[in-house]
């Protein structure tokens, strides 16, 4: 009979945060990878249209904030790029935010089944929740690249450093997410306090309307707002539909590590009190 | 001999929240007026044991001493508040199985999700996934999605995947018994032959016959505490007539 690997465990070491976080997440590598795998084809599985969900559901999303605001905004921004790339832009990479957020922040609570059971570092669902949430954004690029063919603006070499945005974006999800799942397991009433304050950073933030509408003061709170340097920087890359400033990488490049740090670090140490709670 | 499993005065605290689940509204409002609502409670109070390679510990106790804790520890699920908990090699936590089963995955995908949860390599577990159905007895749907399995069926799933291996240390609550008369035979069988390895077990029941059949020494778990601990006979008799 086959044998299962020799670890050996002592409740005694360990305090290494960083070194143990990673060492530990490297070894359940595979899991993340199948939890990830597991969480696309529940989601797609039982829909008629399967993976053309994930294309179809950002295009009508956009469509419809399209229809809406191109009465506002006329097809073209004031700075004279497409609106319909610009707003599909947005669309997929906020949902990549808010979604990647509310599924990895429950995840913990959600595996509470399988954590009061099983050893598996609690981790281990954040992080695969947000890499679910950025693989379906990768799904989008396909749409927003059709888009920007469609409207003419074409795209440049430059889309390669999507990835960047991407892993920038990541690290902050789960960073943040690692965060408030605690709060979720402690306190009942926080999930509908932190649905709230998600939405006003979404709407501070210019995903369906153009930096320039904004007034001297408004666009001092958009700016300050981390999501905001993503947004232009992605657009700026992908289908150069807006400026982004070495500010913007470097406020989109320090808040993610910041967060994602302070996440794993405020996670740690918390989660042998909160293990008790689930 | 080698002591897979060492307890050292591990004590558990939990601290709970009158009333039902806390909210921060409440939380806030009562560090306010400065309310202490938290209450402690010691689910094990420096309990101190060791398992040796080959040897069974049956664990005793009233509904609520603490013995699902205790599993917890060793389980590595929670960690201990003070004192210390080694546990040297795999574990195979045969506590209520098929943990993190998924309805809408086919039966082969929760297999390998199952197994992987339980610190095999994937790989390893796709090549095993045909004899486990087999020997569950449900080749024939393990391509189907596991909504349409029985909850029979299921449960032999888990306990085939669970069991495929030999782990170093086996934690058991309750002897299991699934399935049909057949069924219960050979998984006990099964039971059987990895308690005669050189696993460590700990099986926590309320079976004083298995007790006294299977378990190489035992001990008594009351209010967190340990009451007797060593000869199974010694603590047996203890625990019935104390």
């Amino acid at each position: 009979m086959a044998k299962v690997p020799m670890i050996s465990y002592d409740s005694a070491t360990g305090t290494r945060i960083f070194r143990d976080t990673f060492l530990t997440l490297w070894r359940h590598r595979e899991l993340v990878q199948l939890l990830v795998k597991r969480d696309i084809t529940v989601r797609y599985k039982r829909s008629f249209l399967g993976l053309l969900w994930t294309l179809l559901n950002p295009l009508l999303t956009s469509l419809v904030l399209w229809i809406v605001f191109i009465t506002v905004f006329s097809a073209r921004l004031p700075d004279g790029t497409e609106f319909a790339p610009y707003l599909l832009a947005g669309v997929l990479l906020v949902t990549f935010f808010t979604q990647g957020f509310s599924q990895a922040a429950d995840s913990i609570a959600q595996g509470a089944g399988i954590l009061m059971k099983i050893y598996v570092p609690p981790q281990v669902f954040a992080f695969a929740s947000a890499i679910s949430n950025a693989v379906n954004f990768s799904f989008g690029l396909v749409a927003l690249a059709l888009v920007s063919f469609i409207t003419g603006d074409g795209m440049s070499w430059m889309f390669l450093l999507t990835v960047i945005v991407m892993l920038c974006m990541l690290m902050y999800v789960t960073g943040l997410s690692l965060m408030v799942s605690i709060l979720y397991i402690r306190y009942s009433d926080t999930r509908s306090i932190f649905a709230i304050l998600i939405s006003f950073m979404m709407y501070l933030s210019p995903v369906f309307y153009p930096k320039d509408i904004l007034s001297e003061t408004m666009l001092r709170v958009v700016n300050a707002n981390p999501l905001t340097s993503y947004l232009d920087v992605f657009r700026h890359v992908f289908s150069n539909t807006g400026v982004a400033t070495v500010g913007d990488w470097a406020y989109m490049s320090f808040s993610s590590a910041l967060i994602f740090i302070i996440g794993i670090r405020v996670f740690a140490n918390a989660w042998p009190r909160t293990a008790v709670m689930l | 001999m080698k002591a897979l499993i060492e307890v050292k005065a591990a004590s558990v605290t939990y601290r709970i929240r009158h009333g039902a689940s806390p909210t921060l509204k409440q939380t806030v409002i009562q560090s306010i007026k400065r309310e202490k609502l938290d209450v402690e409670i010691q689910a094990l109070k420096e309990v101190s044991f060791s398992v040796n390679q080959g040897e069974m510990l049956a664990v005793v106790g009233s509904n609520g001493a603490g013995k699902s804790t205790l599993l917890k520890l060793l389980a590595r699920v929670l960690p201990p508040t003070s004192g210390q908990v080694i546990v040297r090699g795999s574990v195979a936590p045969m506590i209520e199985l098929g943990a993190g089963f998924n309805g809408e995955l086919t039966g082969r995908e929760n297999v390998v999700l199952y197994g992987t949860l339980l610190g095999r390599k994937p790989k390893e577990v796709q090549s095993r996934v045909d004899s486990i159905a087999a020997w569950a007895g449900i080749d024939e749907s393990i391509d189907l999605p596991l909504r349409t399995y029985s909850s029979g069926m299921v449960a032999k799933l888990a306990f085939a995947v669970a069991t495929d291996v030999q782990s170093d240390v086996i934690l058991v609550d309750e002897v299991l018994s699934i399935g049909d008369a057949e069924f219960q035979e050979k998984s006990k069988e099964r039971m059987r032959e990895f308690f005669q390895g050189d696993s460590a077990v700990i099986l926590v029941t309320h079976d004083e016959k298995a007790v006294r059949d299977l378990a190489s020494k035992a001990i008594w778990i009351d209010h967190g505490r340990v009451m007797e601990y060593g000869e199974v006979d010694k603590v047996l008799s203890a625990y019935l007539h104390g």
